[in-house]
């Protein structure tokens, strides 16, 4: 892509967690990296449960030579934070917000918009059940879910309706933590020896490690952000769990990809081709 | 060449000075090297080099908690930091006390906005929306509680608690609302021995949010 060394800035926004000490992780680690890269005159992370606050991040790219920030969601979705929250707290207007120091704020999509995130569901899927046949197996799309915002649950669905179309796997869904279809019905919902789940997550936190595991019957509430590192990982490391005569494989948070400091790139690009307008409605 | 918070940093920087609880000392020609304020001059302490090294270091307290709140006076010990040149130490500073530079460059500027407390919780949507139903005298002394510097926060509070500019809690004292003041050494009009770039805050943190929603809610 264009280098923007000279004018433009990145804000990547995450969501953050006062109680996960690793939900910040890969937005720095992504920042960190786009920023060897020198793209751009500054990048920046801001987040909603985190320092610097999105509300800190106002203050941010003084620079007269920054003529464009452009803000990137670090979000799975479009939904309650990429539509609510993330333009209130940092005062868009818009897709495009010009500021009253002469500089552009340009509001990108969420990177789980991105088209490649049906090619890393498909490679996470593959990494952690190499020997289960794709004819044989069900894939599921673990997601949140929200009475909040009706759009929360679509870009897992939207994944589903991707890969179903690709035919290899035997059943693709879509299930959610708050709303139905509901992951803990996942033995009634899918009928394939093979069960395959992934976590549509942006990172490895409360919901991959305990919750979305108690509801598929793999572990026990634990308060596993209290247990090490190490151990707060077993979880993705004891594939396959047998369930009676079923094998599930369980995947960490798709998110945590290190591919996801491209899509967070071509997110700016895919800005300047043409996806600016008025902020979708939720 | 330096951005603006480096040219500021670098005007506010003497041969030694605190930033909250770190001590940053000039060292070489263009190096520094930070520690804990109290573990100047101790010997054995674990050397880092990286300023990505700052994200692990600031994570957890000296018990192995979580930290959320970077700037509370909890900043673990037993480390120093060496960094190349002001662009690392920039870098580096913005991973202890995240976006507390940019605050202090804004505010020199005379373009810091302040945001009244009253503000702040109006605009909460979602599960915190109920936190603009806090009293003014929870307000009073969930701030007192929350915010002072002896094991709640570093920061010195800049907003107030509504638009009629009345402060946020009358049990802080008034050096909390100043500056200047260095608020890791207390509360008090003593001065610390070197010079101190102030944390700092210039609208309700979303951790005081979250704490005046369980006010309401009686949790």
């Amino acid at each position: 892509m264009e280098n923007r060394q000279t004018t433009s800035a990145l804000l990547i926004v995450g969501h953050g967690s006062t109680v996960n000490p690793d939900s910040s992780a890969p937005t720095l680690a992504y920042a960190a990296e786009i920023r060897r890269r020198h793209f751009f005159v500054d990048v920046a992370c801001a987040f909603w449960k985190e320092e610097p606050s999105l509300r800190d991040a106002r203050f941010f790219f003084d620079d007269s030579a920054i003529k464009e920030v452009y803000v990137v969601p670090n979000f799975i979705s479009e939904g309650y934070f990429t539509q609510t929250v993330i333009p209130r707290e940092l005062e868009l207007g818009g897709r495009i917000t010009n500021r009253g120091n002469g500089q552009t704020w340009k509001y990108c999509e969420p990177v789980g918009n991105d088209s490649e995130m049906t090619e890393l569901l498909l490679k996470r899927a593959k990494e952690i059940a190499p020997e289960a046949p794709a004819g044989s197996t069900t894939l599921i799309i673990a997601a949140h879910g929200t009475d909040l915002n009706e759009n929360s649950a679509g870009a897992a669905k939207r994944e589903a309706e991707k890969i179903r179309k690709l035919d290899r796997y035997a059943a693709v869904l879509n299930l959610y933590m708050e709303e139905p279809p509901l992951i803990t019905h996942w033995m009634k919902l899918t009928d394939t020896k093979n069960v395959v789940v992934v976590p549509f997550f942006i990172s490895d936190g409360l919901h991959s490690y305990e919750d979305i595991p108690v509801m598929l019957g793999i572990a026990k509430k634990r308060s596993a952000l209290n247990l090490s590192a190490a151990a707060r990982d077993e979880i993705f490391r004891q594939n396959p769990y047998k369930i009676g005569n079923r094998s599930l494989y369980y995947a960490s948070a798709i998110g945590t990809e290190p591919q996801l400091a491209d899509i967070i790139i071509k997110q700016v690009a895919r800005f300047d081709c043409g996806s600016e307008g008025s902020l979708p409605t939720s | 060449m330096p951005d603006s918070i480096e040219r500021a940093l670098a005007a506010a920087l003497t041969d030694a000075c605190y930033f909250g609880q770190i001590l940053i000392r000039k060292a070489g020609e263009n190096g520094f090297v930070l520690c804990h304020r109290d573990d100047q001059g101790f010997d054995g302490l674990r050397l880092f080099q990286n300023p990505e090294d700052a994200i692990e270091i600031s994570k957890f307290d000296d018990i192995e908690n979580y930290r959320p709140l970077k700037t509370a006076p909890n900043l673990s010990r037993g480390w120093q930091l060496a960094v190349v040149d002001l662009s690392d130490l920039r870098r580096a500073l913005d991973y202890f006390y995240p976006g507390r530079l940019a605050a202090l460059v804004a505010w020199k500027e005379n373009r810091l906005k302040t945001t009244p407390l009253r503000q702040t919780l109006d605009r909460q949507s979602g599960m915190y929306r109920i936190a603009a139903k806090i009293s003014d005298a929870q307000i009073n002394s969930l701030v007192g509680d929350f915010c002072r510097s002896d094991g709640g926060c570093l920061r010195a509070i800049l907003w107030k608690r509504n638009e009629s500019g009345i402060i946020p809690s009358t049990k802080l004292p008034p050096e909390k609302f100043e500056p200047a003041h260095d608020q890791a050494l207390g509360p008090g009009p003593t001065t610390a021995a070197i010079a101190v770039i102030p944390l700092l805050c210039q609208e309700a943190c979303n951790l005081l949010v979250a704490a005046a929603r369980k006010v309401v809610k009686g949790e």
